[in-house]
């Protein structure tokens, strides 16, 4: 079974998954890839793009009247997932 | 020049070159485990550090001691600084000495310690208050075992082997358990530790297994920097 995620690594996974997605992606594939609820993820949402993480952007689609919005990683996302990866490199290699 | 340990005289003052790169290192170490405490705001991350920071501290009480012993200009200083504030009458270098010593084997003993403590997993720990006490103890133990080998060294030596004995056996679970590199890296660092450990109590019977001693210590943390490096200029 696995355990409850920490916040980090909750963030750590909605950063992932819009880098996988190659930088970016819609709030609901978000959702799904990130396994998150929707009041969860947007409460994370808020929290990222205030710490520059991550930006919202809005695409005009020709058929729709509202725009479609789009999540982009910025380099400070980038760079929060390196560093959460030599984390938990450094967290296995010294067993901690 | 004056020895310590019955050491071979040639090698004094290489020994202090050696400690102060293995203090560098510790420090290194413990810096970013701070830094990753900042982030995650996980104690163990803390300790982590702390443990670091003391294996820091013994080795520079050690570079301070052992110049002490080996060079008469640091004694003079150490004498110009002190002697006032004890009096110009009394003799307190063999105070001055074991009490370098303590502060050596004390903080070096406890940061093996909290290694020890912190490489077992999380779900093999007892509950905090059991914790807390089987902690208490374990200090009085290390503060006791530091004073009885400030007069009788091989007793700081073997715990200390035990201790790194101890420790390489939970990263050897832990090895099995990840199976990454970096793991058996920091697995065999320790192992070489507990070398240099067996070999410093071996000086009573050859004085040079302080040497071999000094470079297996030496060897054990350049391959603790070597996986530090790895893991921190990783992209």
């Amino acid at each position: 079974m696995s355990t409850r995620r920490s916040r980090l690594e909750l963030i750590f996974d909605i950063l992932l998954a819009i880098q996988n997605k190659g930088g970016r992606i819609k709030p609901t594939h978000l959702m799904y890839k990130s396994n998150l609820s929707h009041k969860l993820l947007n409460s994370y949402l808020d929290e990222l793009i205030g710490k520059e993480m991550i930006l919202i952007q809005e695409e005009i689609v020709r058929k729709k009247k509202t725009p479609n919005k789009v999540v982009l990683i910025t380099d400070k996302g980038l760079g929060f997932l390196a560093e959460f990866r030599r984390m938990r490199e450094f967290t296995d290699a010294f067993g901690l | 020049m004056p020895q310590l340990f019955n050491t071979p005289l040639w090698f004094n003052g290489l020994d202090l070159i050696f400690a102060s790169v293995v203090f560098i290192i510790s420090l290194l170490i413990a810096a970013y485990s701070w830094r990753v405490y900042n982030i995650t705001r996980e104690k163990r991350f803390s300790y982590f550090s702390l443990a670091f920071i003391l294996i820091s501290l013994s080795l520079l009480v050690q570079v301070i001691t052992s110049s002490a012993v080996y060079f008469e200009d640091v004694r003079v200083a150490a004498d110009t600084i002190l002697r006032p504030a004890i009096g110009a009458d009394r003799e307190y270098s063999t105070l001055f000495y074991h009490a370098g010593f303590f502060l050596e084997m004390a903080s070096l003993l406890g940061g093996l310690l909290l290694i020890y403590l912190i490489s077992q997993k999380a779900r093999e720990r007892l509950k905090k208050f059991d914790e807390l006490t089987q902690m208490a103890l374990f200090v009085y133990l290390i503060l006791l075992i530091s004073f009885v080998a400030s007069f009788k060294y091989v007793v700081f030596y073997l715990t200390g082997a035990v201790l790194l004995g101890l420790i390489v056996l939970n990263y050897y679970r832990a090895y099995l358990t990840t199976e990454k590199r970096n793991t058996y890296l920091v697995m065999s660092a320790f192992l070489m530790l507990f070398m240099s450990y067996i070999s410093f109590i071996l000086i009573v019977f050859l004085p040079e297994f302080y040497i071999i001693g000094q470079l297996f210590q030496l060897l054990g943390f350049m391959v603790l920097l070597y996986t530090y490096n790895k893991i921190t200029r990783r992209n």
